[in-house]
């Protein structure tokens, strides 16, 4: 026990050493500042931010590229808050919760503080997810190891399960659909096993699959520039940035929310597909039941800021641990950064510490970089960022499709990849106004390929068996999970039926 | 007060299209080759996938025909008219964006310089969403488009398409 601590404490340090060069601060301090350009735009989001800036990583150094990614990962979650307190419209998805205190605060000329409170609590988060990262990881790593094909088929069908139901508001079968959509998206292309071409239709372009990129960039990318662009929406600030850091006595009583917050925010990273914005309202409403001040969340209170932006970000870390160990993300921009790091060679899961010993402690090295420069970045630019959300959006968004076409070609240099893109846009865009959530798609995309093989692989070994299933622990707690997940989602279902058929059927009696 | 769920009929056509679907991709496994078993055949997984989809479907079918889905497609279709869809404003400006971004993609990139190509997509775009001035929108449209394609070919040195 000693000399494994000792063994993962020596590790630490050394990948602390060794990320600590010039290089590699400039790239952390960049992606970091870069990041939260991005996500302070409204319309821009966290996932947005890494689909648009991977272009600049696929010509990098790896370590340099991670960094990278990673900074702008850390930065982005963050950045969405400024829009979310000073204009009411988070910048990304994550901060939706923030902007319920942050936006009244702001029209009461605090928010200045509430942007502060913001940072600094954005900053906790990030450092209770590392410390999670950091001790979590190695015990994941030992119980992936034990995985067999049933645990990494069943673990498939647990993601995409537990996505579609958490990312789903009303009816989780929505979710659920979009999710083997993504599976059977996955499966178009040449079979891993025989080499058959599925769904190819006869095209050569084809036959290698759709490509990770390129439909991510498209589902999040073009579909989010057409929702931007469908209406004007005129937004302006109330109120002016005055004093951005809060006083010690305020920092030290968002403590204990912070701590708490952090806690969720690295539970929900860690559960596959969930998010941050999941992470974020969770940690608001536990946050509103369990506060002293709980009575004053949405009246305009600091604390609610910190809930949300200190879940937000813990997140993170959160979702770094599934990605890490089992190469399944625990979000939509976690799902990005695993792309682009297949992109440059490394295969996430078990073997990774046995293939890359000092990943881990890179990665958090890197985050914990990024963090520091988040603060300080935070701070520094609250006040010049008031003029960037000025920005109108029918010049932004435009800007954004030719970045989003070299991010899709640059990778695979195909100019099918981009009409690939295209394809996944208005897929995307179609789904989204029909109320469909687009992180199972990605999921369901990402982890297709395990699902399939492994299905098969479990039954050829069992010979079309399932009782070889109920001897592994492991697989009987994610068979239960799914059974659990899929009973509770149905429930949800029959009640929204039940209550919307009433609802329709005396709306359209009456003539509405 | 609850307001009427307008996804009724959507999620109708969803889960007839997806009972469809399944079923066309069920009889697609099930014509790809079986090389040992059909457990371990190329289609075994699309055809699991396939009785997914017809169930999932059926289930949105059955909620949304009691949420009223059927006759909210009825009175739609009553009231339908192909001018009124035009006349939205929202309609054309999406379907206005998406034949500039099919010129782009499919027509422009690939036989004219990328820059070139940029540059009149962002101009037509930006001069369609009346972003700014015709003087203002000339000089985004050629800087954008001529500082996207030397940052990257030159100092990322990433192919352009």
């Amino acid at each position: 026990m000693l000399d494994s601590f000792l063994h993962q404490a020596g590790m630490f340090f050394h990948a602390f050493s060794a990320q600590l060069y010039l290089n590699n601060i400039l790239v952390l301090a960049g992606a970091t500042f870069m990041g939260i350009i991005v996500g302070a735009i409204p319309g821009l989001t966290a996932t947005m931010a890494l689909a648009l800036l991977i272009n600049l990583s696929y010509g990098m150094q790896f370590d340099l590229a991670i960094s990278f990614l990673l900074g702008v990962y850390v930065g982005a979650i963050m950045g969405g808050c400024y829009s979310a307190i000073m204009v009411n419209i988070p910048g990304t998805p994550a901060a939706a919760a923030t902007a319920i205190d942050g936006f009244i605060l702001a029209k009461r000329g605090e928010g200045g503080l509430a942007i502060g409170a913001g940072v600094i609590s954005s900053f906790f988060g990030m450092l209770i997810s590392i410390a999670c990262l950091i001790f979590f990881t190695p015990f994941v790593y030992k119980i992936a190891l034990k995985f067999g094909q049933w645990e990494y088929f069943l673990l498939a069908v647990f993601g995409v399960m537990i996505c579609g139901n958490l990312s789903t508001g009303k009816d989780p079968v929505k979710g659920w659909v979009v999710g083997f959509l993504g599976f059977f998206t996955a499966m178009i292309g040449l079979d891993k096993v025989y080499a058959y071409p599925r769904f190819t239709f006869g095209l050569l372009q084809l036959k290698g699959g759709i490509s990770l990129i390129p439909a991510l960039i498209g589902v999040f990318g073009i579909s989010e520039i057409l929702i931007v662009l469908e209406q004007e929406v005129p937004y302006k600030i109330l109120g002016k940035i005055t004093k951005v850091i809060p006083s010690w006595k305020t920092i030290r009583s968002l403590i204990p929310t912070a701590i708490r917050s952090g806690i969720i925010g690295v539970g929900i990273g860690a559960v596959p597909g969930a998010g941050e914005d999941v992470g974020a309202w969770v940690a608001y409403d536990v946050g509103k039941r369990s506060s002293k001040q709980g009575e004053k969340f949405g009246t305009g209170c600091l604390e609610g800021v910190a809930a949300a932006e200190t879940a937000n970000n813990a997140v993170i870390g959160g979702a770094m641990i599934p990605l890490l160990t089992l190469a399944v993300p625990g979000s939509p921009p976690a799902a990005m950064f695993l792309a682009a790091i297949w992109l440059h060679g490394v295969q996430p899961g078990p073997m990774l510490p046995i293939e890359h010993p000092g990943f881990l402690y890179e990665v958090a090295i890197s985050l914990l970089i990024a963090t520091c420069f988040m603060l300080i970045w935070g701070l520094i630019i609250a006040k010049p960022i008031a003029s960037l959300l000025k920005l109108r959006r029918e010049i932004l968004m435009p800007l954004i499709l030719p970045l989003t076409v070299i991010g899709a070609y640059a990778g695979g240099v195909r100019i099918f990849d981009i009409k690939v893109t295209f394809f996944f846009g208005i897929l995307g865009y179609i789904l989204r106004k029909l109320e469909y959530p687009m992180a199972p798609l990605v999921l369901g995309i990402i982890l297709g390929p395990l699902a399939d093989i492994s299905f098969r692989q479990a039954l050829m070994q069992s010979r079309g068996s399932l009782i070889p299933l109920l001897g592994r622990p492991v697989g009987i707690v994610l068979l239960t999970a799914i059974v659990l997940i899929a009973y509770s989602g149905f429930r949800r279902t029959i009640e929204y039926t039940r209550k919307h058929a009433q609802i329709n059927a005396e709306m359209i009696q009456e003539g509405k | 007060m609850e307001k009427m769920d307008k996804m009724a009929a959507a999620d109708l056509m969803m889960g007839l299209f997806l009972i469809v679907f399944g079923g066309a991709a069920i009889r697609a496994s099930l014509n790809m080759k079986v090389y040992k078993t059909f457990l371990d055949a190329p289609g075994f997984f699309p055809f699991i996938l396939g009785i997914i989809f017809i169930f999932l479907g059926s289930i949105m079918t059955s909620s949304s025909w009691r949420r009223k889905g059927y006759e909210q497609i009825k009175s739609g279709l009553r009231k339908f008219k192909f001018t009124h869809l035009f006349q939205n404003i929202q309609v054309r400006r999406v379907m206005t964006l998406i034949v500039f971004m099919v010129i782009y993609i499919f027509i422009l990139i690939d036989r004219i310089h990328f820059t070139i190509a940029t540059a009149l997509y962002l101009f037509f775009t930006l001069y369609y969403l009346k972003s700014a001035n015709l003087i203002k929108i000339i000089i985004i449209s050629i800087t954008t488009s001529f500082l996207i394609s030397t940052f990257f070919t030159r100092f990322f040195h990433i192919p352009l398409p």
